[in-house]
């Protein structure tokens, strides 16, 4: 049977993706909603941001590399109505709306017309990137759990996974880069209003970090318990196709990939370091790391998991063509056979 | 209101292969596509009693497209008499459709130019019907046995409508609820 018609760059598409949107999605929340009176609050998470938004473009690139004729992209914005096409735009929302509101935090000085045009919209800028970027977290696992020939993937399961695995990825990264450039952080103290500064900064720093550690530490919770019921349900009562996926994660093929590689390294060993080691490295970075290893994983091998139920007699017909590297494939040039 | 739908007969199907060959000889096929493949079952039952059946598939042009709904271009369309078929202006290759259809009757072929791919398949032969509306699919009017029949099946009095009335068929993988317009007598071991 014919599958794996997505590629690697489909996977990645789908981490980056629900990585930059779950970025701008967190901050809104912890810039507007959480502490919308403190304004070094939005400051710090503009670097994460800017990581955002590279994630974001990425993921487009990936995306737009895999079409069949890359050039033409933008139909997907013309007319359909289709999950794509909106997960298409709510990505481009983000993008710009997410830009924008970086470049508003731009320190330089010939930027700085810009900059100031744009201060007055900052909670505007992120709100719509944080709303567009929760549409894409939950975008990427409707669309695949709409596609109801793979019975792995045909499940409500799989859209909440992806959501949970996209926002503990952001709270991953947001951790990891939270306070870097442009934030203003006084990096000496000279008097009493720059150790006011610097004690706002570090002190809205340490608080951010215990929300997101907190959370981060609920989500892969969750995230367990949601994949270990996906992935047992099927292996105890899905369909033929999605049982036989389900064997593959747990005792075939993928067993090692998915009990060391996504439940282990990617969700149990950093809940530990989360618990146990909080404040030190194994908490601030290695954790981190781990869970966007994870999220990766998690994507490259839901998406490879896209068999579907065969016809019967099908698996024997192509088992008979011959492979696309057969000699003569390659010497057959496209229109040579038109008459 | 038209409805076009196809019977495949299995018991008059020898698996000769021919509408494999005419479709892909008249829409030109590029060599790694492949509309419609006639598909071997068996060998079934035990000695003597062993039997071999073939399967005939094709686009089902389901009443309820799963491939349709999800192209983010509209470049996937159905038309009023039931055929699905793909703008190959609009396809930009995204493989969405590829990856809903559950029957695996979309494919685009790797052998065209990188920028130039479009996803390919069966449309009931629509640009020759739309020359001549009374015409059949290559596919039907190269078998030799009849063992694909062609028609409107909201007119009582085609041959597919009688025939799905008065004898016993099936569709694949009915489950899923993509409503497949492609009907199947059953041959030797009946009903799947």
């Amino acid at each position: 049977m014919r599958h794996h018609y997505w590629e690697w760059p489909i996977p990645t598409y789908l981490f980056l993706g629900g990585l930059g949107g779950g970025i701008f999605c967190l901050s809104a929340i912890l810039a507007l909603i959480m502490y919308p009176s403190v304004a070094v609050v939005a400051e710090i998470l503009a670097w994460p941001g800017f990581i955002a938004v590279c994630c974001l473009g990425l993921g487009c690139v990936f995306l737009i590399v895999d079409l069949g004729q890359p050039m033409v992209f933008y139909r997907a914005f013309i007319k359909s109505t289709s999950v794509l096409a909106w997960g298409a735009r709510m990505l481009t929302i983000c993008a710009i709306f997410g830009v924008l509101w970086f470049a508003s935090y731009i320190p330089w000085e010939w930027f700085k017309p810009i900059a100031d045009a744009l201060v007055f919209f900052r909670p505007l800028l992120l709100g719509i990137a944080g709303v567009s970027g929760l549409g894409i977290m939950l975008y990427t696992g409707v669309f695949l759990s709409t596609l109801k020939a793979h019975a792995f993937w045909a499940t409500p399961a799989l859209p909440v996974l992806f959501t949970v695995s996209a926002l503990s990825t952001a709270c991953a990264a947001i951790s990891l880069s939270m306070g870097w450039w442009p934030a203003q952080i006084p990096t000496a103290v000279y008097d009493m209003d720059s150790y006011a500064m610097a004690y706002l900064y570090v002190s809205a720093m340490e608080v951010c970090h215990e929300v997101l550690h907190v959370v981060d530490m609920i989500l892969v919770v969750v995230e367990i318990i949601v994949l270990l019921v996906m992935v047992l349900s099927f292996l105890g009562a899905g369909n033929k196709t999605a049982n036989r996926v389900a064997h593959k994660w747990v005792h075939g093929a993928y067993a090692g990939y998915f009990w060391i590689g996504m439940i282990a390294i990617g969700l149990v060993i950093p809940e530990f370091l989360y618990i146990f080691t909080a404040g030190s490295l194994g908490s601030t970075i290695i954790a981190p790391v781990m869970v966007l290893i994870g999220g990766l994983l998690l994507r490259f091998m839901v998406v490879n998991s896209d068999e579907r139920a065969p016809l019967p007699g099908e698996n024997l017909y192509y088992g008979r063509l011959v492979g696309d590297d057969a000699e003569f494939i390659h010497r057959w040039v496209y229109g040579e056979n038109e008459y | 209101m038209t409805r076009y739908v196809m019977v495949i007969d299995q018991r008059r199907c020898i698996g000769c292969h021919s509408c494999t060959i005419a479709c892909r000889t008249w829409n030109e096929l590029p060599l790694d596509i492949v509309y419609n493949p006639v598909l071997t079952e068996g060998i079934k039952g035990e000695w003597p009693h062993v039997h071999r059946n073939w399967l005939p598939t094709l686009c089902m042009h389901c009443d309820k497209p799963a491939c349709v709904p999800c192209c983010p271009t509209g470049a996937s369309q159905q038309d009023e008499d039931g055929t699905v078929w793909i703008d190959y202006d609009i396809c930009m290759a995204c493989l969405a459709c590829v990856n809903a259809c559950p029957y695996g009757m979309r494919d685009q072929s790797k052998l065209q130019p990188r920028l130039h791919r479009f996803v390919r398949k069966c449309t009931f032969c629509r640009d020759k019907r739309k020359m001549d509306p009374t015409s059949e699919p290559y596919c039907v009017a190269t078998c030799h046995q009849k063992a694909r029949i062609f028609g409107d099946l909201d007119d009582p009095e085609s041959e597919v409508s009688k025939l799905l009335g008065s004898v016993e068929s099936f569709r694949l993988l009915e489950d899923l609820g993509t409503e497949p317009q492609i009907y199947y007598i059953p041959d030797l071991g009946g009903r799947r």
